[in-house]
């Protein structure tokens, strides 16, 4: 069963938390909100809950109007933020918690709370009450808990961010197994574009309240649509075309060769700092832009180079080059090399 | 493994049983209705009361009582004794509280217990205590042949300065403890005396605790009736006028307007204080480092020679009822006795287990109703939840007395259908759960909004109704809270007095006021000896449940507030 969003509105007071969003979600997949905090993400995942009211617009999982049905009566499951486990029950009253709900057997209860303790790898962990197990043991937990009653929709509200950065790891793989072993539907909400490329079948960016992008990871970072989403996904560097020339594509005076046409003509570029080359001083060609070093980080295996274009001096470049031998120096006259399919056209 | 795949996931759906919008109508109306007919009406009644004049509907009633010489007399002793007290009282135990906070004064605990034990007993065992020291027949005038007339303006000032100590303690001594080293470590950097860096840091920091405490103290104080009863001899006050009006001359009217008189005070009091709590807690933020008191000889020296004046003070009050409720004939006969513990005068002991059971029972319907109140204004969202939300403080606008008049004129109707409940203990339980309803509601909500909403959210997408929330999550999280709720509701049902005053007859006799009767007639010893069985009875009820809660393994439930 897919998920159909239309043209959804969701206003606080004057505040329009979500500006007509509309989105198609495949069944099976994982997919992930992905915004700064405030852009409505959060809320987005919780008017599709049922845990806030909306506006207008559309709201189904298959055939289903979602909307009439009572939030506790989705059978959607969600995992919060802060482990919201009931901490007056062990992990498996927690577990055990949504089945009762439904009136299941006991003993098909017991049967699903090792089941479901199996799946998160926490089988010794029954009795233990929440404050007696580590964040990322509780979040395990959570994820039990929201699977063991058969859920139609696993619901992820940054299950994350408050684990330790190792611990985070481990469960962001953990999370994407139990998802594709079950074939569940889920929607993660995150702030973080390094968990959201690494686990996302589709990420949706979202930005004051509107889709600025839905894509694949690959989609998002090799073919940006706007210059937000360009610089939330990885680094890009923005190039702002200049006005006054009367031809398409030139920057300080330098015109540049671009593949990615779209028929309006261009006011932004937007290029990714590892495809950007650095050639020697007096080199000319099509596509070079000379300018100055400003900066040098030394980074281990890659070196981050800033470096301002002299016909330019209002902007700054990035360059990124993975084990080079040599790195010019700061203050150095340099030449920047960037292939015509590099270059992104920004909205 | 089951079947996850979600083909038939959405058949799979929780029992649905009511839904949770008409639960949350159910439960607001079933807070709301008995508010409206056990606060509201009361309150409507004495003020349709206070303008049914003899000559007609209107402000007859106020016309006649500020035209009287008396009434004037009675607003400037009520005002001048409130005032002196409340002076006395917030600079002592601004001291006394900075003692236990800002300096290392030894034996902390016991000092604490000491100043909170005015709270376990009636509010005229200060006047008790206070008679049998320095009365006509005081132990000072006795044995040294003196004169010392204690009656009137300040033995009133000082027994209800006592009285209204562990209050004043209890606000100051919070906003005490909350203090940013950082502010003092950097005073004291610049080269600041201590006397200066109180003045500068520790005075402003405080500044509102202590306004809010004088509120508290003088509403208190002027709203209180057992202690001018008791040692104000021909000093009257509007507290005990009414008394005189209702009881003495059956004249409800003239009661209803001093009613409405001693209540308009009490409201602006009441609203200064909240707005001033609002703004205390402003002043502390995260980064707040707390202080460390570091040891003084001379600083402790002298705190701790207060601090123990002040708590051997009102001991001595305590530990005279409790002495002379043992002596054959205070203060001529001394000798060892427990006569005065067999109660052979009026209903025997019978009123002190009608306390217990009234005490009792408030506290097992209390905590439902303000329980109830607190999750329904906390958890449920509809149009009535914040009307409601105001009416559930209202209580600590509105003096004992004054309420208690309301009940007597609402429930004595013979027009109104509740009627019934006139004369009975249940009126009496009742008055007790909304006399002290604001207290109560706001210590549960407090501690409710500290259990998170994510538990809520959690429970509902798991499919839990809000019954079953209630049930499973948010009644196990909040128990020791509502046990607490419950030592409080005891607490204040054993020692009230003021309250009860109208609603008692012959036959529903209460301890706290057998005392003031006893009193009344002069029987000291045996009126001390029912003031403490009542202590005896707060403390014994205290011990208990502490106890529950330690082996709960719940040590944080304050239990005296």
């Amino acid at each position: 069963m897919h998920l159909s969003i239309k043209n959804l509105v969701k206003r606080f007071g004057l505040v329009t938390a979500l500006d007509n969003i509309s989105l198609d979600i495949a069944h099976g997949s994982l997919v992930c909100f992905l915004g700064p905090s405030g852009c409505g993400k959060t809320t987005l995942l919780r008017v599709i809950a049922g845990l806030e009211d909306t506006n207008s617009g559309e709201l189904r999982l298959g055939d289903t109007d979602l909307r009439r049905i009572p939030t506790r009566e989705r059978n959607f499951g969600v995992v919060f933020q802060s482990y919201s486990l009931f901490p007056n029950m062990s992990a498996a009253r927690n577990i055990a918690y949504g089945l009762e709900c439904r009136g299941w057997r006991k003993t098909d209860i017991e049967a699903r709370i090792r089941e479901m303790l199996d799946l998160v790898h926490l089988a010794d962990q029954a009795d233990k009450l929440p404050a007696q197990m580590s964040g990322g043991q509780q979040q395990r937990v959570a994820l039990a808990r929201a699977l063991a009653p058969n859920p139609s929709l696993l619901l992820l509200d940054e299950p994350l961010s408050a684990l330790d950065a190792k611990v985070r790891e481990d469960l962001r793989a953990e999370i994407r197994a139990v998802q594709q072993r079950l074939g569940i539907t889920t929607i993660m909400v995150t702030h973080d574009q390094e968990e959201a490329l690494a686990m996302a079948d589709l990420i949706v960016v979202i930005n004051n309240g509107r889709i600025e992008q839905a894509g694949s990871p690959r989609d998002l970072y090799e073919r940006p649509a706007t210059a937000f989403v360009a610089d939330f996904i990885g680094r890009m560097n923005v190039l702002p075309l200049d006005t006054d020339s009367g031809q398409a594509c030139v920057f300080g005076g330098i015109p540049l060769q671009v593949a990615d046409n779209k028929a309006a003509p261009p006011r932004t570029l937007g290029v990714r700092p590892e495809k950007i080359a650095l050639a020697d001083a007096g080199t000319t060609g099509a596509n070079v832009i000379p300018g100055i070093v400003r900066a040098v980080s030394y980074l281990g295996n890659l070196a981050r180079i800033e470096i301002v274009p002299q016909s330019r001096p209002d902007t700054c470049l990035t360059v990124e080059l993975h084990g080079a031998a040599s790195v010019p120096a700061v203050r150095s006259d340099v030449v920047m090399s960037i292939p015509a399919e590099a270059f992104r056209v920004l909205q | 493994m089951t079947d996850i795949s979600s083909t038939d996931a959405l058949h799979a759906r929780p029992r649905s049983g009511m839904s949770d919008r008409t639960i949350s109508w159910l439960l607001t109306l079933l807070a709301a209705l008995p508010i409206l007919l056990f606060l509201v009406m009361p309150l409507a009644a004495i003020l349709a009361r206070s303008f049914d004049a003899p000559d007609g509907f209107g402000p007859g009633n106020f016309v006649a009582v500020f035209r009287t010489e008396r009434f004037w007399l009675l607003v400037r002793n009520s005002f001048a004794m409130s005032i002196a007290a409340t002076l006395i009282v917030v600079t002592a135990a601004y001291g006394y509280a900075y003692a236990l906070q800002r300096t290392r004064v030894p034996l902390k605990p016991l000092l604490r217990i000491i100043v909170l034990t005015p709270l376990f007993a009636p509010s005229l065992v200060q006047a008790q205590g206070l008679l049998l020291l320095l009365g006509r027949n005081g132990i000072l005038n006795r044995t040294f042949h003196l004169d010392i007339n204690i009656y009137g303006f300040w033995g009133t000032v000082i027994a209800n300065a006592i009285y209204a100590f562990p209050y004043a303690f209890l606000i100051l001594s919070a906003s005490l403890a909350v203090a940013d080293a950082r502010l003092y470590e950097s005073a004291e950097a610049l080269g600041a005396k201590p006397l200066r860096i109180f003045r500068t840091v520790t005075l402003p920091a405080t500044r509102y605790g202590l306004a809010a405490t004088c509120f508290i103290v003088f509403m208190l104080v002027i709203t209180d009736f057992g202690n001018p009863m008791i040692i104000g001899g021909d000093f009257s006050v509007l507290a005990t006028e009414i008394y005189n009006q209702v009881i003495g001359q059956a004249q409800f009217g003239l009661g209803a307007v001093i009613g409405i008189v001693l209540l308009v005070p009490a409201i602006f009091a009441k609203l200064i204080e909240k707005q001033l709590t609002r703004r205390q807690y402003a002043l502390v933020t995260a980064q707040s480092k707390p202080l460390v008191v570091k040891p003084s000889f001379r600083r402790d020296a002298a705190f701790a020679v207060y601090a123990y004046l002040i708590a051997a003070l009102i001991l001595s009050v305590l530990v005279i009822v409790i002495v002379a409720s043992f002596v054959r004939l205070w203060p001529y006969n001394m000798t060892f006795t427990l006569h005065h513990y067999e109660f052979d005068v009026q209903n025997g002991t019978r009123p002190l287990w009608n306390s217990v059971g009234i005490s009792l029972a408030t506290a097992v319907f209390g905590v439902a109703v303000a329980g109830l109140t607190a999750i329904v204004t906390l958890k449920v969202r509809n149009a009535l939840t914040t009307p409601l939300s105001f009416l559930a403080i209202l209580p600590s606008a509105v003096p004992g007395m004054v309420l208690g008049l309301g009940y007597v004129l609402a429930f004595n109707d013979p027009d109104n259908p509740l009627n019934v409940l006139h004369g009975t203990f249940a009126l009496i339980v009742i008055l007790g759960i909304y006399y002290n309803h604001a207290h109560a509601f706001l210590i549960t909500s407090t501690s409710l909004r500290q259990i998170s909403n994510s538990f809520d959210e959690a429970s509902t997408m798991l499919g839990g109704s809000v019954l079953t929330t209630l049930r499973k999550v948010t009644l196990p999280l909040l128990w020791p809270t509502l046990l607490g709720v419950g030592v409080f509701f005891f607490m204040r049902a054993m020692v009230s007095l003021s309250a009860v005053i109208f609603l008692v007859t012959p036959s529903t006799q209460v301890a706290a006021i057998s005392v003031l009767q006893l009193s009344d007639r002069g029987a000291v010893n045996q009126a001390a000896a029912f003031s403490v069985c009542i202590m005896a009875i707060v403390v014994f009820c205290l011990a208990i449940v502490r106890g529950v809660l330690w082996l709960a393994g719940a040590k944080d439930v304050t239990l005296v507030r």
